[in-house]
């Protein structure tokens, strides 16, 4: 019998090769799911929206640069519209798509980030760790996050300051993506440890061990890898939480006016009665907004969770 | 019951509880600034001033244990210091005030999306790829993607705006005299309509579709094959061996989902300004009144721990298997 010991360069070559076919794979069984598809698409369109609003409609309009009367129907020069300061309110929602977005994202980030490193770290190392790493989970499982991101929220807001700037973001929005992002975390940690456990027990982590690996080394390179799926699947799903989240948190007048999200606008055309004064256009378009992002997001998020979800693959 | 899970739920309830109350007293030693510069705007102050200040409050104890302590011993007599905003007024007898208004709007409209959800959702999955599934569906998952408050404004623009049919905010017409209880309770009660629907509006998309996946998951179980098979009808199937088992996951997953009711609940009452516990958060959030809403999250937060539960222990008689 021969050994044949592949070349560094035949090794990555082979590994390349793995991969293509992994995505492949994924993406024929991904196709077959419709509402994937579909989540995807209008996915697309508010991505395009976000990147470049200035491009669809001009810069920001402010109290200052607005044109428009007090509260206009629709009309030729304002298709959806103007606000209670004569701003367009086709220009307030295609910029809003692009704070709500960027927060939701961010917000994903950081709530994934906690929830993953903290379900690997609980799942792989057990014992203790696992005990207390859990019961915190636990504990805001069971707790209304949603209160303690409102009751943060004023508090960071007050800490950090409502005029500084980071990296070009307002501090005030950043301060609501690490509030989103401290309170959510909990169910992706129990999701992603679940998995760590299954994993942990593979031999692979076994010879790893045997040859000398650290535990940080494993943790990086053999169960995470084998849990990203489940992390791309609940990420999705965590998005469309961020983004309701962020549009409570700015309706109840904890957004920033000065970057107006979709809650924001809301937000404004509750204080300025457009419910009460019958001004469908002011509501009608954010509202959309919100709900074709989130019910895109919950599509793509169910349709991949059925493809990448070892445990659910093959049902239906 | 088994004593021994009983137990285990109540110490555990009692733990987080616990966590809560700590949680809530160092959140609130977090903020920047301290109370006696707050409450001394005066320059010219003497440190042997500040210092007596300091000494009457006890903050020149240390955090913890001494103040820690002193915090618990007053959060549990009912205690909650006094409202910023509400000038006099102590945190506990303002929320005493608002508390009922929102229990009544959230629970009518709990009970009526349980009602309606489980029965939507048990009827799709029973009869899945039907029309009713198909809309039921559909509609389950666009309200599911609406956040309560715009789920309300809409409401308000339709039925009380342009149809007018319902008024547009409050519990009672404004400057109203009554000429008996019952017309006093019929303007109640025209009043509660929207806010009730937009709660249970909100919540009946994720019951429905909860229910639905429970009851597709019973009905491919083997006693239901075995029900079958012994020839009994479909719909004697779905009552006496499909239902009462979809139903036991959906008692936790309310409990659960209590959780984010509250974070609906508050927008709602915005939206309606109903005069309760939400309409309350979201001025003393305005007027940065913390006490209150270390008060209110401390409140919230404690009713939806024992709310779990309590659901812990309903689904403990309901399910004999979690009886060990």
């Amino acid at each position: 019998m021969t050994i044949t010991t592949l070349t560094p360069r035949e090794l990555r070559a082979e590994r390349w090769r793995l991969r293509v076919r992994g995505w492949r794979d994924f993406w024929s069984r991904f196709v077959r799911r419709k509402d994937g598809i579909i989540g995807l698409l209008i996915l697309g369109v508010f991505a395009a929206l976000a990147l470049a609003p200035s491009f669809f409609v001009g810069p920001l309009q402010t109290v200052t640069t607005a044109t428009g009367g007090r509260l206009e129907p629709p009309s030729p020069g304002y298709p959806l519209g103007t606000d209670e300061v004569g701003r367009s309110i086709l220009n307030l929602t295609v910029h809003g798509a692009r704070v709500s977005m960027v927060i939701g994202l961010l917000a994903t980030v950081v709530t994934v980030g906690i929830g993953a490193v903290l379900g690997i770290v609980s799942g792989y190392v057990g014992g203790r760790t696992d005990t207390l790493l859990m019961r915190i989970t636990d504990f805001f499982l069971v707790i209304p996050t949603f209160v303690l991101a409102l009751i943060l929220a004023p508090i960071v807001l007050d800490i950090v300051g409502t005029d500084a700037e980071l990296f070009g973001i307002r501090v005030t929005l950043l301060a609501i993506v690490i509030v989103i992002g401290v309170t959510s975390w909990a169910s992706t940690a129990r999701i992603i440890r679940s998995q760590a456990l299954s994993v942990k027990e593979r031999m692979f982590v076994d010879r790893a061990r045997v040859i000398g690996a650290s535990s940080s080394h494993i943790m990086r390179r053999h169960i995470l890898p084998n849990v990203v799926a489940l992390i791309v699947a609940n990420t999705v799903l965590v998005f469309a939480g961020a983004i309701l989240t962020e549009t409570t948190l700015a309706f109840i007048g904890l957004g920033d006016p000065f970057q107006p999200s979709w809650g924001q606008i809301l937000n404004a055309a509750q204080s300025a009665g457009a419910p009460g004064l019958g001004a469908w256009w002011y509501l009608i378009p954010p509202a959309a907004c919100i709900v074709l992002v989130v019910l895109a997001f919950t599509l793509l998020g169910s349709a991949l969770d059925d493809v990448l979800n070892p445990r659910l693959r093959g049902r239906r | 019951m088994g004593g021994r899970y009983l137990a285990r739920r109540i110490v555990q309830t009692i733990v987080t509880i616990a966590f809560i109350v700590i949680l809530n007293f160092l959140l609130f030693r977090m903020m920047p600034g301290s109370p006696e510069r707050v409450l001394f705007r005066n320059p010219n102050i003497t440190p042997a001033v500040l210092a007596e200040a300091r000494a009457r409050w006890g903050l020149d104890k240390p955090l913890i244990p001494d103040q820690l302590v002193s915090y618990v011993r007053s959060t549990i007599t009912g205690d909650l210091g006094y409202s910023l905003k509400f000038r006099g007024q102590s945190v506990t007898e303002v929320i005493a005030t608002r508390i009922w208004p929102t229990v009544i709007l959230f629970g009518l409209g709990e009970i009526i999306a349980i009602v309606l959800g489980l029965s939507l959702g048990s009827y799709s999955g029973w009869k899945r790829g039907g029309t009713i599934d198909y809309l039921g569906n559909g509609l389950s998952l666009v309200l599911y993607s609406m956040p309560y408050f715009l789920i309300g404004m809409l409401m308000l623009l339709i039925f009380a705006t342009t149809l007018g049919w319902f008024p547009t905010s409050g519990m009672f017409t404004i400057g109203a005299t009554y000429a008996s209880p019952i017309e006093q309770v019929a303007d109640f009660c025209r009043h509660l309509v929207l806010p009730v629907a937009t709660v249970a509006l909100g919540l009946v998309g994720q019951y429905s579709i909860l229910m639905r996946s429970s009851i597709v998951d019973t009905l491919s179980e083997d006693y239901v094959s075995t029900a079958r098979a012994k020839g009994l009808t479909e719909s004697r199937i779905l009552r006496t061996h499909a239902l009462p088992n979809a139903l036991l996951p959906t008692v936790t997953l309310i409990a659960i989902n209590l959780g984010y009711v509250v974070a609906g609940a508050i927008t709602v009452e915005v939206v309606f300004n109903w005069p309760g516990i939400g309409t309350l958060t979201v001025d003393a959030l305005a007027a940065r009144d913390y006490p209150m809403l270390q008060g209110i999250f401390l409140i919230l937060s404690v009713a939806v721990v024992l709310a779990n539960l309590a659901a812990d222990v309903v689904y403990g008689f309901l399910d004999p298997r979690v009886r060990v």
